[in-house]
């Protein structure tokens, strides 16, 4: 499936080794977490105990940790690193080993988590909100994830400084500006969770201190967790502006637009975490109002994204004579995995991005609240729209980076994978978001709740859910036979790495998107207008602080 | 002055190439959905609290 004219850009060996080596643990989480997803939604439906004296919510806490923390990181990191060896040049040895480096701490603290789970010394869920304590060990793990994720994110940031200072007035390459971006708002997001975890939660765990301050905890975590969902997604975006139209045969709609959407996501990402928290006592309506309307803001560059992408796909079946209204569809190669799995995801974030938009509205929060609708979102935005378009990147890059191919036996697999998924998310998500609307609690193993006419009607949106969670895991199945085909038994050949192209080349992006003093600036004067003076609050009408529990 | 061989013009319609009419419809049908599933919700909330 690669192009003959032009001669294939490899990533470098080494960088893709690199590469590789987050590949292989993010697949490894992704079998752990999705095996684990499976059962809770047996256990849910009310038809199956677990066995061994496995407990609920161990398995909901690996689930999310090993899903949405490790697994996610891992791939990010991972394509981010190649995709700026791609397109700014193979990192120096210094950057690269940087980021081994990084690697290994990661790992050493995904692993001390993991354990500390498993041996259930810390089934406190993937927000870990005190006053839940899990065993110190569990804390310093996540700790050396982060510390890890920062020395990635190092070696991404020397390789954009190298490549500007060697093109001096250029633009940076457009993949290279996306990953840097993601990078920036990932260090800059990650200072709240650290700082929950190093200054709060580590010290109490350790007996050190003996009580914690729960609501400034939950807020420096949610100063972290909104933008986490951003880090998550945008990614995905550097597939969907960037690799998509090369692998269709078209062109990215506008250079400059995509880059002026990620600057609006670093700037409207971060100041926004009290939409996790409308609900929580001890912020001031007026500020969660504010952050309410920051969130809104993010709006703009999604929607920004959505006429983008309608824009390359029309263009491209126009060029090749579609006419109508919609005849543009036909004419997109709905054949090619890389294609449609990512495709699938643009589309299953259409409901996600409206159930945000619910979410987010203040008032209106009260319906969804701790409620599986809010479970079931987030299964159509990270877990459809963005793990989706990171199968699909793997189609490619996976052979890429170990020089093989993807062949059309793998492709039609790959294709069924993609629509099977599709299927059970619809089952499992639909019913999530339903049952939510009635009122079903998130976080919550099977229960009857002593009879209740309510919770009753709860079930049967609970079995549609097993049989979501089903077929997605037979969907995983596939993903890592897929995985291990290409990484270790298909045939050697060479698999293109598609970047595009700019329709309108003489278009140059404008170099005050680059300048990093002037976003930077304007992210840190918006995060301390949104959160200094509910801190101020916070710390000044602080209760005692709450004792540690370990419920389980 | 009528010169009748004028009138009998092909009408062959070519399409501009550039036309971005269907994306048009896909925001607004995307904008619509956006606006059908946020009324929704809000009217369960007018009618729960």
């Amino acid at each position: 499936m690669s192009s003959f004219t032009e001669k294939i850009k490899k990533v470098d060996p080494r960088d893709a080794k690199l590469g590789m080596a987050h590949f292989y643990v993010a697949f490894i989480g992704l079998f752990i977490g999705g095996m684990a997803g499976l059962l809770q939604t047996l256990v849910r439906s009310g038809q199956y105990t677990l066995p061994a004296g496995i407990g609920y919510y161990q398995l909901l806490t690996l689930h999310g940790v090993v899903l949405a923390l490790v697994m996610t990181t891992y791939f990010i990191m991972g394509f981010q690193l190649v995709a700026v060896s791609r397109t700014a040049g193979t990192l120096s040895n210094k950057q690269r080993t940087t980021a081994w480096i990084g690697f290994w701490l990661m790992t050493i603290g995904t692993v001390m988590a993991a354990v500390m789970i498993l041996l259930n010394e810390a089934s406190v869920l993937y927000t870990f909100y005190a006053p839940l304590q899990a065993h110190a060990l569990f804390y310093v793990g996540l700790t050396l994830v982060i510390a890890g994720s920062w020395l990635g994110s190092a070696a991404i940031i020397m390789a954009y400084v190298a490549w500007r200072k060697q093109n001096p007035g250029q633009p940076s390459p457009l993949l290279t500006f996306m990953a840097l971006v993601n990078t920036l708002m990932w260090v800059v997001a990650t200072i709240g969770v650290a700082s929950t975890v190093l200054f709060q939660l580590l010290p109490w765990s350790l007996g050190i201190v003996e009580r914690v301050d729960v609501a400034v905890s939950r807020t420096l975590f949610w100063y972290f967790g909104h933008p986490l969902v951003y880090f998550w997604l945008l990614p995905a975006y550097m597939a969907w502006y960037v690799v998509v139209p090369k692998i269709i045969g078209g062109k990215i709609f506008s250079d400059s637009l995509a880059r002026l959407s990620f600057i609006l996501f670093l700037l409207f990402s971060i100041p926004v975490g009290f939409h996790h928290q409308l609900m929580e006592p001890g912020i001031d309506a007026a500020w969660k109002f504010l952050q309410v309307v920051l969130t809104f803001l993010v709006i703009i560059p999604s929607l920004m994204t959505a006429f983008s992408l309608f824009a390359t796909f029309e263009t491209f079946g126009r060029s090749k004579g579609a006419t109508g209204l919609f005849g543009w569809l036909k004419e997109l190669p709905w054949g090619d995995a890389r294609f449609l799995i990512p495709f699938i995801g643009m589309l299953s974030f259409i409901p996600g991005g409206a159930g945000g938009i619910i979410n987010a509205s203040n008032q209106m929060n009260q319906v969804v609240h701790n409620t599986i609708w809010v479970t079931g979102h987030f299964h159509l935005t990270v877990a459809t729209a963005v793990i989706l378009t990171f199968f699909g990147i793997s189609y490619w890059l996976i052979p890429h980076l170990t020089g093989r191919t993807l062949t059309k036996a793998m492709n039609k697999l790959a294709i069924l994978q993609g629509v099977l998924w599709a299927i059970g998310m619809t089952f499992m998500s639909g019913a999530m978001h339903a049952a939510g609307l009635l009122g079903a609690p998130r976080r919550s193993a099977f229960s009857e709740y002593g009879g209740a006419a309510q919770a009753a009607e709860w079930i049967p949106y609970q079995i549609a859910q097993a049989v979501g969670g089903s077929i997605l895991f037979i969907a995983i199945i596939l993903v890592l036979y897929i995985f291990i085909n290409l990484a270790f038994f298909a045939p050697k050949g060479e698999e293109e790495f598609p970047v595009g192209e700019a329709a309108n080349l003489a278009e140059k992006a404008p170099m005050v998107l680059e300048n990093w003093k002037l976003w930077l600036g304007i992210v840190v004067l918006l995060i301390a207008f949104a959160y200094t003076i509910p801190f101020i609050d916070l710390i000044e009408n602080a209760p005692i602080g709450s004792k540690g529990y370990k419920l389980w | 002055m009528a010169q009748p061989g004028l009138d009998k013009r092909t009408q062959t319609k070519v399409e501009d190439q550039s036309s971005l009419k269907g994306t048009l419809a896909s925001v607004f049908l995307l904008g619509f959905f956006l606006i059908i599933t946020w009324v929704g919700v809000f009217l369960l909330f007018v009618n729960r609290f």
